[in-house]
Order: structure tokens, then sequence, then C-alpha cells
């Protein structure tokens, strides 16, 4: 009997062996159509059981167990049938132990010795499927619902999860030692194997299930957080949009001011250094040499090629006339360096209310900058503020000059 | 050099937010009741507290508020809390337009990473988001006059930088970091909804229901 089953079993397996194409095939698509086999293959395969068709006229489907297995070494995400049927197999114990018992009250040790090793496979197969199913789970958890796209799927998969959770944990509360200590009666291999291994089988179990459900209703808050801020932000704009007079109440007024408002003020004011300490020589030295000098670099001494004639001439006359507004341009630069912040041209002009018109003033400033040595130059960033022509392209109108220190 | 401990008092007093993202040790200090405790009786001297927003243990963001509230706080406060009102709209629309660039489901929040080069192409390519970002940069708290999308978009991540909003870890490469200021926008936009019963979450919703229909 043992020799044949043996014989069937090998026969089957190389069979898989020898379809493995297809096979994963048909496991990868979901199916596989009838011509893309061979007929002697395909009779092969339906007749092991390894294939089955769902309807009449449909593709060739996996069977269950040999998805299962794939799924379960392949360690596949997509796998989340999780088998929760308590009660069947706590029937079967109770079947096989009966069994058992007869046996060994009427003296049958041989086949006694057999329903004890089925027994012992089943109960082994029930720890084996829970903790297979927490196996899915966490695989589930750890990489967040990966394998699927969008955050509303990853909740609806969140919650699948969370009701197998809760349906493993109402099977195992099905299971109650006193009637499986009364089944198992005075034989010791009998309680051995369905109160103490069970035990510590379920124990273990439960345990990690109550973690699992702590985690997953942890990650559904997440998930619902990132939704509903997500929901938040498109529904302040949309508001906003139905809503284009709305303003933000006083919140912050009352005499009660939230906690959430409640922020205080920058306290710090910058620091200076302290020169007299020698312990901070070296920082001080690293400082210094990061400050840009504004001294242009030396001439190189020069060799003096032979000097031409020199004649004397009278000079011309000339008389350098200072104008009002150029001394008004170099206070401004003079000004953004004291400060070393930007400063608007015409902000500066209100402030020192210059006569100037505002085209003269930024006109002279502009000129002001372009007229400075190249090396001064680069120390000054210049942005004009303004906008494009609105008719015709290519033109520039500047309203206003900002300056500051590059 | 300062303590750790020196560190996170300078920058809660300079009006920071710390959290993991900006400030990590500081924040690793501060998650430790006997550290924030000490933190906490040295700002006392100085009227002020360690305040914290934050739902996850992982997502704590501590900021630093007055002890008690005389006028001059109080003058603060609004004052503060008017800002924050005014860039709301504007960080809003930006927040929608990375997240709607980037094809996500979930918004920019703490310790998230933007590249700038990718939202670039994205926004570059899609004429609706290049009008998005002039909308963008129309607001006061961006503003910029130029029409050029790269000039816009550096203009608008300067500013969010200068704001603290972001951080930019490598100067070299353009990726930028999103800190926990952002949380506390959120959280900011939550209150108001809440106070004022506005429902935005039931509004976003049935939007996108009437779409579907």
């Amino acid at each position: 009997m043992s020799d044949h089953l043996k014989e069937a079993g090998l026969r089957l397996l190389r069979g898989l062996a020898r379809h493995a194409e297809p096979i994963m095939d048909a496991y990868l698509s979901g199916s596989i159509a009838d011509q893309a086999l061979e007929p002697g293959v395909r009779e092969r395969l339906l007749k092991d059981g390894i294939l089955y068709r769902p309807e009449p006229g449909a593709d060739l489907h996996l069977r269950r167990a040999v998805r299962a297995l794939l799924e379960e070494a392949l360690r596949d995400d997509r796998n989340r049938r999780i088998d929760a049927n308590t009660g069947s197999a706590l029937a079967s114990f109770k079947t096989l132990a009966e069994h058992y018992k007869e046996a060994h009250h009427q003296g049958d040790y041989a086949a006694a010795e057999a329903y004890l090793a089925d027994l012992k496979e089943h109960v082994y197969a029930f720890g084996e499927t829970l903790s297979h199913g927490i196996r899915v789970l966490w695989s589930r958890i750890n990489n967040e619902f990966g394998y699927v796209g969008t955050l509303d799927a990853k909740i609806r998969e969140n919650e699948l999860a969370q009701s197998q959770v809760s349906a493993l944990l109402a099977g195992l509360e099905l299971v109650n030692f006193e009637v499986l200590a009364e089944t198992a009666g005075d034989l010791r291999e009998l309680r051995h194997l369905l109160v103490t291994n069970l035990q510590r089988t379920i124990g273990s179990c439960a345990q990690e299930l109550s973690i699992v459900q702590g985690r997953l209703l942890e990650l559904l808050g997440r998930f619902r957080e990132i939704r509903g801020r997500t929901r938040l932000i498109k529904g302040w704009l949309l508001h906003l949009n139905q809503h284009p007079e709305y303003q933000v109440g006083p919140h912050a007024a009352g005499s009660a001011i939230p906690a959430l408002f409640n922020r205080a003020a920058p306290a710090l004011a910058p620091a200076s250094l302290s020169l007299h300490d020698p312990t901070r020589e070296a920082e001080l030295l690293a400082l210094l040499a990061k400050v840009r000098s504004l001294h242009p670099r030396e001439s190189r001494a020069q060799a003096l090629a032979d000097a031409p004639a020199l004649t004397l001439t009278v000079p011309d006359d000339f008389e350098v006339r200072s104008s009002a507004i150029r001394a008004a341009v170099d206070a401004y630069f003079c000004e953004v360096i004291d400060s070393g912040e930007p400063l608007s041209a015409l902000d500066y002009r209100d402030r020192q209310s210059l006569s100037n018109d505002a085209e003269s003033w930024l006109y002279q400033v502009l000129g002001g900058y372009e007229g400075l040595p190249e090396e001064q130059k680069r120390y000054f960033e210049l942005e004009t503020i303004g906008e494009v022509h609105p008719l015709y392209s290519g033109n520039f109108i500047i309203r206003d000059l900002r300056l500051w220190l590059a | 050099m300062l303590s750790t401990k020196g560190q996170v008092i300078e920058r809660l007093l300079d009006g920071d937010f710390i959290c993991r993202t900006t400030n990590e040790d500081g924040w690793r200090f501060l998650r430790i009741p006997a550290n924030r405790e000490q933190v906490d009786a040295y700002l006392g001297q100085l009227n002020r507290l360690v305040a914290t927003i934050g739902t996850g243990p992982d997502s704590e963001v501590f900021f630093c508020g007055y002890r008690a509230l005389g006028d001059a706080e109080r003058k603060k406060i609004s004052e503060q809390f008017r800002d924050i009102c005014q860039a709301l709209t504007p960080l809003v629309e930006w927040l929608v337009l990375v997240q709607d660039a980037a094809g996500q489901d979930a918004p920019l929040t703490e310790g998230m990473p933007i590249r700038l080069n990718e939202l670039q192409t994205v926004i570059e390519d899609t004429p609706a988001f290049r009008e998005q970002l002039s909308h963008l940069c129309s607001h006061r708290l961006f503003y910029s006059t130029s029409v050029d999308v790269d000039r816009q978009i550096k203009q608008v991540f300067s500013r969010l930088c200068d704001l603290r909003y972001l951080i930019r870890p490598n100067t070299e490469k353009q990726i930028y970091l999103a800190t926990g200021k952002l949380d506390y926008l959120y959280e900011v936009i939550r209150f108001i909804d809440d106070a004022e019963g506005l429902n935005l979450e039931d509004q976003a919703e049935s939007a996108v229901q009437g779409q579907l229909l």
C-alpha cells in the first residue's frame, strides 16, 4: 500500500518537474490557454490534478494546492489567503482521538499507532497553518501593503488583514482545553499531544496575533492620517475657491490662546566674538580666513621698460563737478554695505526723501552700479524688479531696483 | 562647543522647530523626559517652555512657547498667527502642486524628500502645473516676477528654505527634505477646520466623488 502511494507521489512530483515551465506560466498569469499546451501534456496535468478548468470553455487554472505550495515557497505577497477554520480542525482531532482510544482499549496497538501518527500530523498541521497565517500577515505589514498602489487600496487591504486577525483569534477561542483534556483521558501520549503541545502553539500564536493586531491598527491610523491630510489641504483650496472672501477667525486673540498657537518669538540676538579669549584663537583664525578682503590684489612690481622721452605739456583744464544725485547714490551703496541687508532703491529714496523723480533716480543707481570697477562690482548684487511689456516682447520695464551684498 | 542641551536651547530660543529631520540629536535628546524637564526648567527662567505637536512617537516636533501670557506675549502670538494665516494658502497650494506633480497619494510630511530636478521636469512638461506655479509666484510669500519655470521654482524653494519648511542637506544636490514645521502647518489647518466647523475633509471627499460621477 505505502509502496504504491510512494510510487504515485514520485510520479506526480516528477510530472511537476517536467512541466515546470507551463505551471509557472499559469502561476504568474493566473491561467494558461489550451493552445499553449500540447494535448498529451494537457491531459496529463488535468488528470494529475495540477490544472483544472473552472468552467466549460475557460482557460486552465492551477489547482489551489499547487498554487498554495508555490506561494508559500516563494513568499509571494499576493498570498492573502488565511485558513481560520479552527472548528473543523478541532472536530477532526476529536474524531481521531476517539479512534485511537477505541483501538487502544481493544488492544489493537498497530491500529492505535497509525491513528496516533495521523492525529500528530493533524495537530502539527494545525500549528503550521496558524504560524503560516501569521507569517503572511507580517510580510504584508512589513512592506506596508506595498503591493497595492493607492492609499485607499492600502486601507482596504489593512481592513481585510484585520478581519483575518479577528477570525483567527475567534478561532483560537474555540479551543477549549477542558474538553480536550477530557477527550484525551488518561492516555499520556494523547494528553501530551492535545493539551501540552496545543497549548504551547496556541499561546504563542495568540500572543503574536495581538502584536499583529496592534501593528495593523497603528498602520491604519497612519494611512488614515495621511489620507486625512490630503483631504485637508485639498478641502482648504476648495473652500477658498467657493468662499473667496473667507478670512481665518481670530483664534489667537481671545483670552484663552490654544497651545498650538503659543509660539514664542525668536529671542536670540547675534553674539559677537570674544577677542580676548586665547583658547579660541584657532576658531578666530579660521573665521578670519573666511572674511573676504576688500583690498584689491597688490599689483606686482613690473619690470620697467625703457622710458620714452619725457615731455612736459600744459594739461587741459578740467573740473570735477560734484552732483547731488551722484552723492546720494554713493550714500545708498554705503547704506547697503553698512546694513548688509537687501535694500530697494525706491524705498531708500522715500526714506531719505530725495527730491529726484523715480526714473532718473533708478537710472542713476543703475549707472552707479555699472560704473563700479569690476572688482568692486563683484561684491554687490543688483536685482531689477519689474515686468515684461504686455505687448512688445523683449522689453522689460524696470519698476524698482534692489541691491545687496553678494 | 555647546553641548546637545545647549544647542537645543539655542535652537528653541531662536524660534526653530526641532524635529527628526532638522536636528536628530536634539530631537532624541528632547524625547527623553528627564532631558526635556531640564530644558524646560532653563527656558522657564525666560518665561518659555518646550511645546510639542505630533501624533506618533516618531513624529514629534518640539518648539518654544510662552509660559505666562502677558500683553507683550499676546501681541507676539497674534502677530505670528497672522503671519502663518497669510502664508497658509500659498503653502497649501504648493503642497498640492508638489503632491500632484509627483503623482503621490500622500502629501509632503516631515522627512520626505523632494528631488527638484524631477519635479521641475514634470512641471515644465505639464501646462496645468506651469500655470499653478505661476499662480503660486503671484503670492507675496514667494513673490517672483520671472516667467521662467526654472527661476520661479528656484525662488519658491529658496523661500521655503528661508522659512525653514524645507532643508537642503547637501548644497551641491537639488534634493530637499520637508521639516517638522510642515507638520505644524497641518495642525494649524486642522485646528482651524475644527474650530470653525469647515468640514474640509468632507468637502474634499464629496468633490472627489462628484468628479467620479
